[in-house]
């Protein structure tokens, strides 16, 4: 039932949230202003208590002005109108009761012609005599008053007695008893009040909703913004997977958290797609380095087998077969060899060696492929022990010395030095050949790269250095080629001193 | 017809060469590309089979100078089996090209057709009256006879029906059926031509005397 959809989900909590403040800010508000009309209303009551019961207090106008007993208030009212408060003490069961006033400025307070005005009734606690009441008292009036006055003390001080205002349907009455013994309530209607406050949880329901509409949608809008750049990083992601490579995300706000991400993913992208086309590109150039020692075979086997041939000439097709397939083998090898390191699968020998004597070891071996170029091999070795594999770092000498001696000049020089230098065991071997050009120096170590292309012959597959920075790598050290032209190339190896 | 190979794997360049001498080409050889531009400058050759991965010059540079002064039918050599690389060798102006490792057949069949596409055929067949050279198979058959002939004969044949109607003369015969290694006996020339005349027929090929021979 839930949606799965984060913009859906985030929508559902966050309408959620709003409702309940709303509800709760409505509420508050509502009991607030009930609570306010309500203590008006009870100020309102306790007034007119107070004023009934001066009232009951007067003395009797006719004895002192002989004004009738009871006032109309409304004296320019026609007087076939009845008047709003019945003095009851002229009819003969009421002879007894005490005499009562209502002041003239005050009868207005008892607008007996206004439906929701405020009424009132006077009895006696000792017979229940009815004293005083106007006209639009309701029919409850009476009954109430004669249980309440039994339930209110009267031997409390004068004020508000401990009765509290009730509700009766839609009228509302507070009461008192005088010690003087008279039982005073007084009431009004609620209905102005209630329509009141129903205009207010109206208003309040209608404020409410608007506010909860207008916050729906600013989030949906503030969500569906932020979760934009998700569905263009799904996107984008979706084609790379489908195999284009080239795709990247649009990353416009990269100040953002999601913009961030997307520029990491970028990055990662771009490393795959850099990483893909190698790998691409070493698949090609190793199966170009297979084509031509197989094309040798193809072309020598055919033109061998077309006719009938000698001895000497099969034995010369089958040499140049062999040179071809010995061709191949060395380059799978050397293909292997950078699969395994790739794959981190080299297993290396890890003992302290002296490198000056590894080093020595490897110029006695090239020593005759020297003399054959006529190169000078010259050293200057002392003695740093490294830890690493034997074979592979004389591997990685010979192959330099190799280099070095290969594209040297005649009577040329070759010079090897070992040192210490900086914490580091320091192998330096320059020659004095060509040198390589500047263009050529930044990918001497890529896979497959010549420096000199006619070098394509049968001893050099492009990917003896790229032997030799791997396996300098693997021993945690650096290898880097430096050069000046026509006059020679220098190479420095970097390996970390035995512990 | 003589054919120029440049390139720079020596047991290839044995064999190809080997193998087109074996096919009754006139065949030059050059292992780098100075030699190769050399060569193929100075000489006209019936066809260059030029590979592009050269020391010195490369293939693509003796491509580009030699057309500035020769149509020679080249056909590229490469490893390169990229569509752009492809593209890159025909729009220098190579008439063909193909990729190692090859078959000497499809070779073959390829130095045919640039050779045949240089001199404005469409077929391997040439009929004239009732001779008929079929460069594929290299047979010369009349009246629906074949004809032995030797290599060198079946050559001069082939080269003066593709240039029939025209003179051609003596130095370009030497030039197109001998490589740089054979001694140009002047009298070599007569002997085939003699020998080749006893087979077809004495009218087949004409001798302009003072310019050289043709078949009309």
């Amino acid at each position: 039932m839930i949606p799965q959809s984060i913009k859906w989900r985030l929508q559902l909590w966050y309408g959620l949230i709003l409702v309940a403040v709303l509800v709760g800010f409505g509420v508050t508000a509502y009991q607030l202003e009930r609570g306010r009309q309500m203590r008006r209303l009870d100020d309102e009551l306790h007034h007119r208590l107070g004023i009934l019961g001066i009232a009951m207090h007067r003395p009797p106008p006719g004895m002192e002005a002989g004004a009738p007993l009871f006032d109309h208030p409304h004296r320019d009212e026609p007087p076939d109108q009845e008047p709003p408060f019945q003095d009851d003490r002229h009819s003969p069961d009421n002879r007894h009761s005490p005499a009562f006033h209502l002041p003239l400025e005050t009868a207005h307070l008892f607008d007996a012609t206004d439906p929701n005005g405020f009424f009132f009734r006077i009895e006696s606690t000792f017979d229940h005599q009815v004293i005083a009441h106007s006209t639009n008292e309701p029919a409850f009036a009476a009954a109430v008053i004669k249980s309440g006055a039994s339930r209110v003390e009267t031997s409390l001080p004068p004020g508000p007695r401990p009765f509290k205002p009730q509700i009766v349907g839609q009228d509302y009455f507070t009461m008192d008893v005088r010690p003087s013994g008279e039982a005073i309530l007084v009431g009004c209607s609620l209905a102005p009040e209630l329509a009141e406050l129903r205009k207010t949880a109206l208003n309040l329901t209608a404020i409410g909703g608007l506010i909860l509409l207008v916050g729906l949608a600013g989030g949906w809008w503030l969500v569906g913004r932020a979760l934009r750049p998700i569905s263009e990083i799904s996107s984008t992601a979706a084609k790379i997977s489908a195999g284009d490579l080239s795709q990247r995300i649009n990353a416009a706000e990269t100040e953002s958290e999601l913009g961030q991400l997307a520029a990491v993913l970028n990055s990662t992208f771009a490393r795959l797609d850099t990483a893909f086309a190698q790998q691409k590109q070493f698949a090609a150039d190793a199966a170009h380095e297979l084509r031509t020692p197989v094309s040798v075979i193809l072309a020598q086997t055919q033109t061998a087998l077309a006719r009938e041939r000698d001895a000497a000439a099969y034995k010369q097709t089958v040499e140049a077969c062999q040179r071809a397939a010995q061709r191949m083998r060395r380059l799978i090898e050397s293909l292997l060899e950078l699969a395994r390191f790739d794959a981190g699968q080299e297993v290396l020998q890890r003992r302290t060696l002296n490198l000056a004597q590894t080093a020595a070891d490897c110029l006695e071996m090239v020593q005759p492929l020297a003399a054959e170029r006529r190169v000078k091999l010259l050293s200057d070795l002392q003695p740093v022990s490294v830890t690493g594999d034997p074979a592979r770092l004389a591997q990685v000498v010979t192959n330099l010395l190799t280099n070095a001696i290969q594209f040297n000049r005649t009577d040329g020089e070759v010079h090897l030095r070992l040192a210490t230098q900086a914490g580091l065991a320091v192998l330096e071997i320059s020659d004095t050949g060509n040198g390589i050009a500047p263009a050529d120096l930044p990918h001497l170590f890529e896979r497959f790269y010549r420096a000199d292309k006619s070098r394509t012959g049968a001893g050099n597959s492009g990917l003896g250095l790229a032997i030799c920075q791997a396996i300098v790598q693997a021993h945690g050290g650096t290898i880097e080629a430096s050069s000046v032209e026509k006059s020679g190339a220098k190479f420095i190896v970097r390996l970390p001193l035995a512990a | 017809m003589r054919i120029l190979i440049v390139e720079d794997e020596p047991d290839l360049l044995a064999s190809l060469a080997q193998a087109l001498r074996e096919e009754g080409y006139a065949v030059d050889t050059a292992a780098n590309g100075d030699d190769g531009f050399f060569n193929a400058e100075g000489t006209d050759y019936d066809a260059i089979v030029l590979d592009v991965m050269l020391p010195g010059l490369d293939g693509w540079e003796i491509l580009r100078r030699l057309r500035k002064t020769k149509s020679t039918p080249v056909l590229m050599l490469t490893a390169r089996d990229q569509t752009r690389d492809r593209v890159k060798g025909l729009d220098s102006g190579a008439d063909d090209y193909l990729v190692k490792p090859f078959d000497l057949q499809e070779l073959f069949a390829r130095l045919r057709a640039i050779i045949r596409r240089g001199v404005n055929k469409t077929t391997n067949v040439i009929e004239i009256g009732g001779l008929r050279v079929d460069t594929a198979t290299r047979i010369v058959s009349l009246g629906n006879q074949p004809v032995e002939l030797t290599a060198r004969e079946y050559s001069l044949v082939e080269f003066l029906a593709l240039h029939r109607g025209a003179v051609v003369t003596r130095t370009q015969l030497y030039e197109h059926l001998f490589d740089e290694n054979e001694s140009s006996l002047s009298n070599l020339l007569d002997v085939h031509v003699s020998n080749v005349r006893k087979k077809l027929g004495a009218d087949l090929i004409v001798t302009r005397r003072g310019h050289g021979y043709c078949i009309e």
